[in-house]
């Protein structure tokens, strides 16, 4: 057990280095982030909106920086090793795939929770836009649940990312749908019902929700619903990485054509 | 005469070989991830965005505009990826060592997108008139075709300016995405340019997509030539002159880097 968590560790460290040296980081924390909040804010505060609307443009931008990285670093890592030659020793390795990944999956969470800075402050300075009626205990506990959320995403996706070569490329493609189907920018509420049953299966709509409600006064407060809602769907994406897991064990074992896939 | 058909055809080879050997979305999975996904699900996060800030009557402003900036993706991405993956795959060095006309290898690395850009737009009017009912019965279809063509031209002109910074630079599809996006808060893509400070209005009108996009609204609206060719002659302008002022840049760099050996050094 030790040694996994030194495992870990490590890969923590080494994903964090990497990551404070790369220019993709910044792109995708603070640039990313900053430009979709100018985009929020801007359509958000269009004279006679609603002034709780500009709540979607401080936190909005932050979101989709957060899970930016999150999502990204997870799946990029893994392409980064492929590109850079180092998968097949990944695989190698005694240390099960799932612990390296954990490293940097929680290094992606840590660099990625920077995302809210820099929009809040542009909220803040360039709109004067704050958060009317934050909640501070339930806003932490949100974030909290969010975080859990986008770590097992992260961790469940990426086993993908390691089999087919293309499914980073699609999830790539289909970032801005997340951003639509979680609510990160707007209320689910005003998509249409289908596309309302599908964002209720993503785990993070409900703790964006949560999030969005302990900042404003209006609307309903149901946030033990929506907390057990992220936590009970995050635990059923573990339950399928861990197949995936093991699935991706044994193809790229059998097939030894991990970096050709 | 003769020198003319020669360049032609060196046009034509290099044109050829930039599409098989550096258009990066040349296969199913890459062509549906970042030509039609991307295109329907930025479209679906800007209108829902509008429809949520502004109500379901203006859907159509955030559709139109966001499908039109569509060219973006490859007249700054696609050029700026050609440059930043001569250098990834080592090719960088041949071209520039290669005696052909700059002039016209600068400009085959264009082609290709430009014709992209324009399908990608149609992939995001297309999606526009189904899923957001977009009416073209009363719009200007030959002018908004026009359109179309020159908003791809002059974004394919920016991103020539920004590919040449790929000479020495490693990341430079960094920059594509910083443009990209960049191009989606200055551009009255989403919103007025009126709205945004003065000096970020010089800024906007000084960058391709602004006018034509406009003048790509009014014809939709069933304007004339007569009365956006202003719009469309400066559109023009300000592509040509990026275009142009990456040329300069381009052998500027390539001076340099040749001077000192540094075509692998960034």
């Amino acid at each position: 057990m030790r040694s996994l968590a030194r495992a870990a560790l490590s890969a923590f460290r080494v994903s964090m280095r990497l990551r404070v040296i790369s220019p993709w980081a910044y792109l995708n924390w603070l640039v990313f982030p900053v430009l979709f909040a100018a985009v929020g804010l801007y359509v958000l505060s269009t004279p006679g909106a609603a002034s709780s609307h500009v709540v979607y443009g401080v936190l909005g931008g932050g979101l989709i920086g957060y899970w930016s990285v999150a999502y990204l670093d997870g799946g990029n890592g893994i392409q980064d090793e492929r590109w850079n030659g180092t998968l097949e020793q990944i695989f190698a390795t005694p240390t099960p795939l799932w612990v390296i990944l954990l490293g940097k999956i929680c290094g992606g969470l840590l660099f990625g929770l920077l995302a809210f800075l820099p929009t809040a402050a542009f909220a803040y300075f360039g709109f004067h836009a704050v958060l009317p009626a934050l909640d501070a205990g339930r806003f932490v506990i949100s974030l909290g649940v969010l975080t859990l959320s986008f770590f097992c995403i992260a961790l469940t996706l990426t086993p993908l990312f390691a089999l087919w070569r293309w499914a980073f490329s699609m999830l790539n493609g289909f970032e801005l749908g997340v951003y639509v189907l979680c609510g990160f920018m707007f209320p689910v509420a005003i998509l249409a019902p289908w596309a309302q049953g599908v964002a209720g299966v993503l785990g993070p709509t409900w703790a964006v929700r949560a999030l969005y409600a302990s900042t404003l006064s209006e609307g309903p407060h149901d946030y033990a619903s929506w907390w057990l809602a992220t936590i009970g769907l995050s635990l059923a994406y573990l339950a399928g990485a861990y197949f995936l897991y093991s699935l991706v064990e044994r193809r790229a074992r059998m097939s030894g054509q991990l970096a050709m896939v | 005469m003769k020198r003319l058909v020669l360049e032609g055809q060196v046009f034509v080879r290099s044109t050829y070989l930039q599409y098989v050997a550096l258009f990066q979305w040349a296969n199913p999975q890459g062509y549906v991830a970042y030509k039609v996904l991307l295109p329907v699900t930025q479209i679906l996060f800007f209108v829902e965005l509008g429809v949520y800030a502004t109500g379901r009557q203006n859907a159509l402003y955030f559709a139109l505009g966001n499908a039109l900036q569509l060219t973006a993706n490859a007249g700054i991405f696609g050029v700026i990826a050609t440059v930043a993956n001569e250098r990834q795959y080592g090719t960088l060095p041949i071209l520039l060592a290669s005696p052909a006309n700059r002039l016209v290898t600068f400009l085959s690395r264009a082609f290709v997108n430009v014709i992209d850009g324009i399908a990608t737009v149609v992939i995001g009017l297309a999606v526009v008139v189904v899923i957001f009912g977009l009416n073209l019965q009363h719009a200007n279809l030959l002018l908004l075709a026009l359109c179309v063509v020159v908003i791809s031209l002059t974004t394919a002109g920016l991103g020539l300016m920004f590919g040449s910074i790929g000479l020495v630079m490693r990341d430079a599809i960094i920059i594509a995405n910083i443009v990209y996006y960049l191009l989606l808060i200055v551009c009255g893509i989403n919103f007025p340019v009126s709205r945004l400070p003065g000096a970020v209005q010089v800024l906007s009108f000084a960058l391709p997509l602004t006018r034509g996009v406009q003048a790509a609204r009014d014809a939709a609206a069933g304007a004339s030539l007569g009365q956006v060719g202003g719009l469309l002659a400066g559109e023009l302008l300000v592509g040509l002159s990026w275009a142009l002022a990456g040329y300069l840049l381009f052998r500027l760099l390539e001076n340099w880097a040749r001077r000192g050996g540094l075509q692998e050094a960034y």
